[in-house]
Parts: structure tokens; C-alpha cells; sequence
């Protein structure tokens, strides 16, 4: 059973004198609890297909379901409402509001719903300790490290226990060694929490975290690899070869 | 943790950044309010009975409201726009675009009420103040008390109100017309692309100086050149504003960015860390502000214009007093002089009389005045140089009298030449040998043109051969009183004004106070307005750098990241703020000169002293914002790394 399901996805982008096509029909199945990796080409399209899985693009054809409901033809209101409870963001760049603090911008997903103060309490607790940000929660952003930066925003991403977290380059703007950690803790959090997490990357490290990459090119699903039961070393070195012969260079 | 609760620390957190918005809002209200509370103050009655005090400030008031309106508004699509990832965030988190609306809405409604009661609160401390300096600018001597009125509160509170509504209105329209991605995106795109330098903008740069030098070069010869009448005079004076605001533009546009690019090349490839920071960046964004810059050129160059204008008409109302008014006291009856004298002879002020008896005549001077004036006599008024002081001419000379610089303009004689008097019947051939500045009759007997100063027995052969229809009986006298100790001026005034005379007697010193009155009323407002501008326009420059330099922090890192020290880039901001600055402020500056250059002969006798104060004044409140700018940069520079 799919939590996410994508059928035939088109997005175009331009006028009628001058169209670019950047998705050209994608079929795509996300099941419960997995970690899906999308990687391609610089201007293969994974980020335009990440906003759209995501809402916060629209399609030009297709229709997306998450968990049975479809929303590509919602209003901006049901669009919010849904929004709320089954999505979580991870940003490159964060997207921290400067002027909270690290709890506070954890909470924020909670604020605007109907939860009880202690509930949100508690699960601010149990995330932050897992995320190893807990002794950060009187900060502000300005005043902590950029990896603890993306574990808070991560914290934000799955507090409110979406049915789903999609993760925009989220090791990009990080070093390897804080790059590691938040991969370490997503793909812990990926099985403990049945969390099901779907991530853009370029970087074939943090693609062998994944339970899943599919590669895309030119607007399309070019192939994907499992990782079954293979070590992420085996695993990464299968990505690489694949990278090898979709031939696009890196960023 | 509540969403209010998020409000309320944003708004707290917000307000370091926003220092300089409720800085803006809070200095507009309190000026609007205590303007308008002098519109409605009681002790104003006395002010607005002779010079329509309280129309002229009502009507300035809304000139005030646009101003600070369009700033308001300006300053809001700033702010939302820094704003606009925050607006993003909730809406990915699943706020709706209303509810976002409403949470900014009841934010901006906390700042702005709040900076609102406490503007019209310092409004209302101030106006004594605005009060005091008005009446001392007028030489009113009327205490001055709080006054505080409903109705300017409510005014007040109306207008600012209905400003509320209009900015949430562009808010609600640009969160309604935004995306969640351009939301992402906004602050990324404003950054425009930088291209090589093409021909057609070296042409426009070209242009754009030309323009402005023609629309100068037409200026100053304006009242100076050929006679015009009104209406070739309105369409050189469009001609010369329609070239000048768009050399203006097209200065920004391509000019500023022409002249660095000469100098960027000259260097040849290697620029020193001051230049990186200024040339480089100066050259690419003014382009994109040419409207917005232009916009606060031309109204800075319309305050400062008006301000000197109005300052030269001020401080040269007692100059003009007695060029116009020859003697202290005019009369043009002997009964009315008379009565006037003894009681100044009854309080012991001791005075010297002058009796001068104009005939009019026609003067051909057409071989001393340009030759567009050629077809018309000169009406003029002749005396003999007996009646005058310290002039004597022989027969067949005659000097000019009272050709000052208003007259000047308008007429010009050249200082020497052949000119011939015409009588009723007979014509004297006579060589004017001078003229000269001080007047000898008052405006109301010459009607402004110059006096002919004639040797006696001229003046008496004239007198046998009048033409009566150009004499005027009730202006066939006229008697000057001088008050011999200027200190017993005062006091001889008090008399004058005892025996309630009205024209056609006249005093300087009242002529003088009406200069005064009037000048000083209209220096007041514009000054007033100009203030308001000033900070406006300020305050717009100093955002559009505080943004500029949240967009330059990344080249900031990697600039110190190779070992430029703080120091070495304040020294390169410090450069770039001094045009950013600096070039709008010369380029209005030097608008406003040749605007009051080729008029200020209107106004009064003094052009550079009030001028240079009034510009010296601007320009320093006007480095504050510079000042302030390099110091915020300061702190971006610091946190660079």
C-alpha cells in the first residue's frame, strides 16, 4: 500500500512560445516507512518533482495521493489544512525563524494545532533528545552550529508525526561530518519512528542511507536501486555505478 | 506555546530590525499631529487673521500625508519582502494565506498603534515647540502654551488609520499573489544580472549629463535672455523640468554606471578592496534605482529650491525695505505728514524731511535696452538731483535710480548710452552715465521702473512741457521722513501705527514685518515639509542599504575569508555610502542651485548667504542617514564571519 502514490506527473514550465517540459510523466509509489532517495543530473528535474510531491508546486497533468487523499486539485485552505498534518519540511538552507528559539521554532508545527500544552511538551522532549538538541532549546538559531541548525529543523520536520518528511538537499549546505550525523539520525528516526522520508541529493554518501534511490533524467524515472539487505558501503558503491552510466556530472 | 505567543515575540525580536520603520512612523505622526495642532491652536488666531496662517497649513497638511504616505508605503513593501521566507514557512507548516494575513495584520496593528500614541504623544510635547520657533520666525511676541486639541487627535488618528488600511491591503496582496516558492525565492531574484557595458547605455549616459547641462544652459538664461511673455515663458519652464528630471533619470540609468565603468577600465583589471566594494556594486545598482533615486532627487532639489527661495525672501525683507522704501517713513499727503511729524516732534524724535515732486514721462531708450524692447517707451519718473542726496549731473546727463535686481531682469539697460525724454511737445536729447541699485521713490509712485535723475534745469524744462495724461495727482508729492537715530525707529513706528495711516503712506519697517510675516510663514511650512522629506527620503536610502548589504554578506564572507581585515572593507563601505549618498545629494543640490539661480531676483536681494546656509543645513541632516548606514553595514561586516 502506497503512502505516497504520483501518476503521470507532468510539470511544464513557461509560455506557449517557449515551454520547457521538466517532468515528463513520472509514475511514483512511496510505501509506508520507507527512506527514498531521488537523485539525478543538475537540471534533471528532482528538485521541480520534490515541490510538487511536496504541494508546494503545483502539476501541470498528473494527480499525487498522500495517504488515499488526493491534493493536487485542493484549494489553498484544504491545501493548508492538509499541509499541517501530513507533511514535514527539510530545507538546504534551514529556514529557522531567526527570531525563536530552538524549541520554539521545534513547536511551531504544534502551535497551530489543537494539541495540549503538555503533549507538545513531551514530544518536543522525546525529539529533541533523540536529535541531540535538547540542551539547545533556550538558543537561537544564530547562536548554534549550522549542523545542529538542520538537526532542529529536522526536530521541526517530524514533531507533529507526519504521514510524511521531504528533505530538499539537506546535507548541502553541511560538512561531512555533521552531514553523517543528520543522516545517521534521520535513517534512525526512519526506523524507529516508521517515519517514511523522501530526499533530494546529489551526494551519493547520503543517497546510501536510503532504502531506495531513484534516478532521475531528464524529467524522468531513468531506473532506482533497492538496498535490501546489502551493507551501505555495497550499497554505495551500486549508486555510484549507476551515476556512472546515466553520465551526468555532478554539481 | 500559542501562535499569539509567536506574534508577540516576533513583534519583540522584529522591533531591533524595524528600529528605523517605527523610528520614521512615530517622527511622521508626531509631525502631522502637531502640525495639525497648530491649525487648530487658539494662539494661532493671531497669525492666521493677517496671513491666512491656518488655510496654508491646512493645505500643506495633505502635501505632508502624501509624503509620508508614499513612504510608509515604500518602506512596507521593504519590510514585507524581508519577511517573505517567514511567510513561507507558515504557510508550509499550514497556516492559510487569511490566517497569515491576519497574524502580520494584528502584528503591524501593535507596532503601528503603539508608534502611533507614542508620535502623536511627542506631537503633542513638541508643538509648543513648533509653535515657539513660528512665532519667533514671524517676531510674534504672543506666549505660547500646550494646547491640546480633539480635533487634531482625531485627525490624526483618521488619517494614520486609514494609512493602516492601505498597507494591509498591499500586504493582502502580495501574500494572496505570492507562492509558496516565490515566497522562497523573493529575495534571490531582486538581485539583478550583471552584463558588460553596451554601447546603447554609454549613449545613454551621454545623454543623460547633456540633458541635464541643456536644462541648465536654458535656465540661467531664462529671465536673462530675450523677453518672453507668459506663455513661451510656461513652456521653457516645462522644457527646462522635462530635461532636467529626465537627464535625472537617465543619469542614474546609465551615466553613473558610464563614469565608474571609465574608471574601472582605466584601472585595468586590478581593483583595490575600496574599489571592489564601491565602484563595482554602485555601478550595478543604481541602474535598478534610477526611478526611485530620480523621484528623491527632484523633490529634495524642489525642497532645498523652495526652502532657499523662501529663506532669501526672509532674510532680505529688510534690504528689500529700504530699496523699495527709500526713507523710513513715505507719505504721499502733506496734511497726513504733517500730523505725523508733530507728534514725532511732540515724543522728541529727532527726523529729517525729504519732499520730492515726480513728473512722469516717456523715455525712447531703445539705443541702451535690448532689442526686443525697442517698439515701446520706458514710462518712467524723473526728479531733479536737487531732491537727491550725493548725486549731482550736468545738464544732458541722467542716472537711473532704483534699477534693482528684480527690474534688472526684466529690463536691461545698458549703464551708458543716449537716450531721449519726450515732453508734450519738445524731446531732450540726454546720455544716460549711470544706474544704480538704490531707489529714490518708492514702488508705489514708480510702478517699478527705474527713476531718472535729471540736472535741474532739465528737470524744470520738463516741467513746463508735461503731458497731463501721464500724470497722476495723487502721486505728484511725495515726502520722505527719516529717522535720524535708528534706535527711536521703534518708537517712531508706535506712532505710525497710533495714527492708524494706511497707504499711500508706507513704512519700512512694516513693510519689512508683512516681508516677514508672510516669508516667514511660508519658510516655516516648507521648512517643515522639507524636514519631513529629508527624513523620508533618508530613511528609504538607508533601507535600501540595509538590504543591499544583508544581500552583500556573502561576498563580505568570502572577502574576509582572504584575509581583508573589518577595517579594510569599512573603508570600501565608507567609499560606496559616500556616493550612495553623496551622488544624489550633489545631483539635487545642483538642481536646486540653478532652479534658485535663475529666479531668487523675485524673491530678494542676498543669493548666497541664505543658499549656502539652507544646503548647509540639508546636507548635514541628510549624512545622518549616510552615517547610520555605514554603521549598520559595520555590524553585517562583523557578523560576516
Amino acid at each position: 500500500m502506497w503512502i505516497l502514490e504520483a501518476k503521470k506527473v507532468h510539470k511544464v514550465y513557461g509560455n506557449k512560445l517557449n515551454k520547457q517540459e521538466v517532468l515528463k510523466g513520472i509514475d511514483l509509489g512511496v510505501s509506508k516507512g520507507e527512506f527514498v532517495g531521488i537523485m539525478g543530473p543538475s537540471g534533471s528535474g528532482k528538485t521541480t518533482l520534490l515541490n510538487v510531491l511536496s504541494s508546494i508546486d503545483r502539476v501541470s497533468q498528473g494527480t499525487i495521493d498522500i495517504e488515499g487523499k488526493e491534493f493536487t486539485g485542493m484549494k489553498e485552505k484544504q491545501l493548508a489544512e492538509f499541509r499541517k498534518h501530513h507533511l514535514g519540511f527539510i530545507f538546504q538552507e534551514y529556514n529557522l525563524l531567526d527570531t525563536l528559539t530552538v524549541k520554539e521554532n521545534v513547536l511551531l508545527p504544534l502551535s497551530i494545532t489543537s494539541i495540549p500544552k503538555q503533549e507538545a511538551h513531551r514530544k518536543f522532549e522525546q525529539i529533541a533528545n533523540e536529535l541531540g538538541i535538547y540542551e539547545l532549546k533556550d538558543k537561537y538559531p544564530s547562536e548554534i552550529s549550522g549542523g545542529q541548525k538542520q538537526r532542529t529543523s529536522a526536530a521541526r520536520a517530524f514533531v507533529h508525526e507526519p504521514s510524511i518528511i521531504f528533505a530538499d538537499e539537506p546535507t548541502g549546505a553541511l560538512d561531512s561530518k555533521s552531514a553523517s550525523d543528520l543522516l545517521g539520525k534521520l535513517s534512525e528516526m526512519n526506523s524507529t519512528r516508521k517515519a517514511t522520508i523522501v530526499m533530494v541529493t546529489h551526494d551519493p554518501v547520503a543517497a546510501s542511507y536510503c532504502s531506495r534511490v531513484i534516478f532521475i533524467r531528464d524529467g524522468q524515472i531513468y531506473t532506482q536501486l533497492n538496498k535490501g539487505d546489502e551493507s551501505r558501503q555495497s550499497f554505495f558503491n551500486d549508486i555510484i555505478k549507476t551515476q556512472g552510466v546515466l553520465g551526468g556530472v555532478q554539481q | 506555546m500559542s501562535l499569539n505567543y509567536i506574534i508577540f515575540r516576533n513583534l519583540r525580536k522584529n522591533l531591533k530590525n524595524y528600529y528605523l520603520y517605527v523610528f520614521a512612523l512615530v517622527f511622521s505622526v508626531a509631525l502631522y499631529f502637531s502640525f495639525v495642532t497648530l491649525q487648530y491652536d487658539p494662539s494661532m488666531d493671531e497669525v492666521a487673521a493677517s496671513t491666512k496662517g491656518a488655510a496654508a497649513i491646512g493645505a500643506s497638511s495633505v502635501l505632508l500625508i502624501v509624503i509620508v504616505g508614499i513612504f510608509l508605503l515604500y518602506a512596507n513593501t521593504i519590510f514585507i519582502k524581508r519577511r517573505s521566507k517567514e511567510i513561507g514557512l507558515f504557510q508550509l507548516i499550514g497556516l492559510t494565506k487569511g490566517r497569515i494575513f491576519g497574524i502580520l495584520s494584528a502584528e503591524n496593528s501593535i507596532l503601528y498603534f503603539g508608534s502611533m500614541a507614542i508620535g502623536v504623544l511627542i506631537g503633542f510635547l513638541a508643538s509648543k515647540l513648533v509653535l515657539m520657533i513660528l512665532f519667533k520666525i514671524l517676531g510674534v511676541d504672543a506666549i505660547t502654551k500646550l494646547y491640546f486639541s480633539p480635533m487634531a487627535l482625531m485627525q490624526t488618528v483618521i488619517v494614520f488609520t486609514m494609512m493602516y488600511l492601505l498597507i494591509m491591503l498591499m500586504n493582502y496582496i502580495f501574500i494572496k499573489g505570492q507562492s509558496i516558492l516565490s515566497l522562497f525565492r523573493v529575495s534571490a531574484t531582486s538581485e539583478q544580472q550583471v552584463q558588460k557595458m553596451s554601447f546603447g547605455q554609454m549613449i545613454v549616459g551621454v545623454l543623460g549629463i547633456a540633458l541635464m547641462v541643456y536644462g541648465y544652459f536654458v535656465s540661467a538664461r531664462l529671465f536673462s535672455g530675450e523677453a518672453m511673455d507668459m506663455q513661451q515663458l510656461m513652456y521653457t519652464m516645462i522644457l527646462i523640468l522635462f530635461s532636467v528630471i529626465l537627464g535625472t533619470y537617465l543619469f542614474y540609468k546609465g551615466s553613473v554606471s558610464f563614469i565608474f565603468n571609465l574608471i574601472r577600465k582605466s584601472k585595468n583589471g586590478y581593483l583595490s578592496i575600496h574599489e571592489v566594494l564601491s565602484l563595482s556594486s554602485i555601478m550595478f545598482r543604481m541602474k535598478s534605482n534610477a526611478l526611485l533615486l530620480t523621484i528623491i532627487t527632484t523633490v529634495s532639489a524642489l525642497a532645498i529650491g523652495m526652502l532657499s527661495l523662501s529663506y532669501i525672501s526672509y532674510y532680505s525683507a529688510e534690504a528689500q525695505a529700504k530699496e523699495s522704501l527709500p526713507e523710513d517713513f513715505s507719505f504721499a499727503q502733506a496734511n497726513v505728514k504733517n500730523r505725523f511729524v508733530a507728534e514725532l516732534e511732540h515724543k522728541q524724535i529727532a527726523y529729517e524731511e525729504k519732499h520730492r515732486e515726480p513728473i512722469y514721462i516717456e523715455i525712447d531708450a531703445h539705443e541702451v535696452m535690448d532689442a526686443s524692447m525697442t517698439e515701446q517707451y520706458l514710462f518712467s519718473s524723473v526728479l531733479s538731483d536737487n531732491m537727491v542726496d550725493n548725486i549731482d549731473v550736468q545738464p544732458g546727463e541722467v542716472v537711473f535710480m532704483g534699477y534693482g535686481n528684480a527690474i534688472q531682469q526684466l529690463i536691461s539697460i545698458q549703464e551708458k548710452g543716449p537716450i531721449v525724454l519726450h515732453g508734450l511737445k519738445h524731446r531732450l536729447a540726454q546720455q544716460l552715465i549711470g544706474t544704480t541699485k538704490h531707489g529714490v521713490l518708492p514702488a508705489y509712485y514708480t510702478g517699478g521702473t527705474p527713476v531718472a535723475v535729471v540736472d535741474e534745469t532739465v528737470y524744470q524744462q520738463l516741467k513746463q512741457d508735461i503731458d497731463p495724461e501721464l500724470q497722476k495727482a495723487d502721486r505728484a508729492d511725495y515726502y520722505g521722513v527719516r529717522i535720524v537715530n535708528e534706535g527711536q525707529a521703534e518708537d517712531a513706528y508706535a506712532v505710525y501705527k497710533e495714527q492708524q495711516l494706511e497707504a499711500p503712506s508706507f513704512s519700512q519697517i512694516e513693510f519689512r514685518n508683512n516681508q516677514r510675516n508672510t516669508m516667514g510663514l511660508i519658510m516655516f511650512i516648507v521648512g517643515f515639509l522639507g524636514l519631513t522629506f529629508l527624513i523620508t527620503s533618508g530613511c528609504i536610502l538607508y533601507f535600501k542599504q540595509m538590504n543591499e548589504s544583508e544581500e552583500e554578506k556573502s561576498s563580505y564572507t568570502i572577502l574576509r575569508k582572504l584575509g581583508f581585515t573589518q577595517g579594510n572593507l569599512l573603508r570600501g563601505i565608507q567609499i560606496k555610502q559616500l556616493f550612495n549618498f553623496g551622488i544624489p545629494l550633489m545631483v539635487g543640490l545642483s538642481h536646486s542651485y540653478f532652479a534658485v539661480k535663475s529666479g531668487w531676483f523675485f524673491f530678494g536681494t542676498e543669493l548666497a548667504t541664505p543658499t549656502v546656509i539652507v544646503m548647509i543645513v540639508y546636507t548635514l541632516l541628510y549624512s545622518i542617514f549616510g552615517l547610520l548606514s555605514v554603521w549598520y553595514y559595520k555590524r553585517v561586516i562583523k557578523e560576516a564571519l
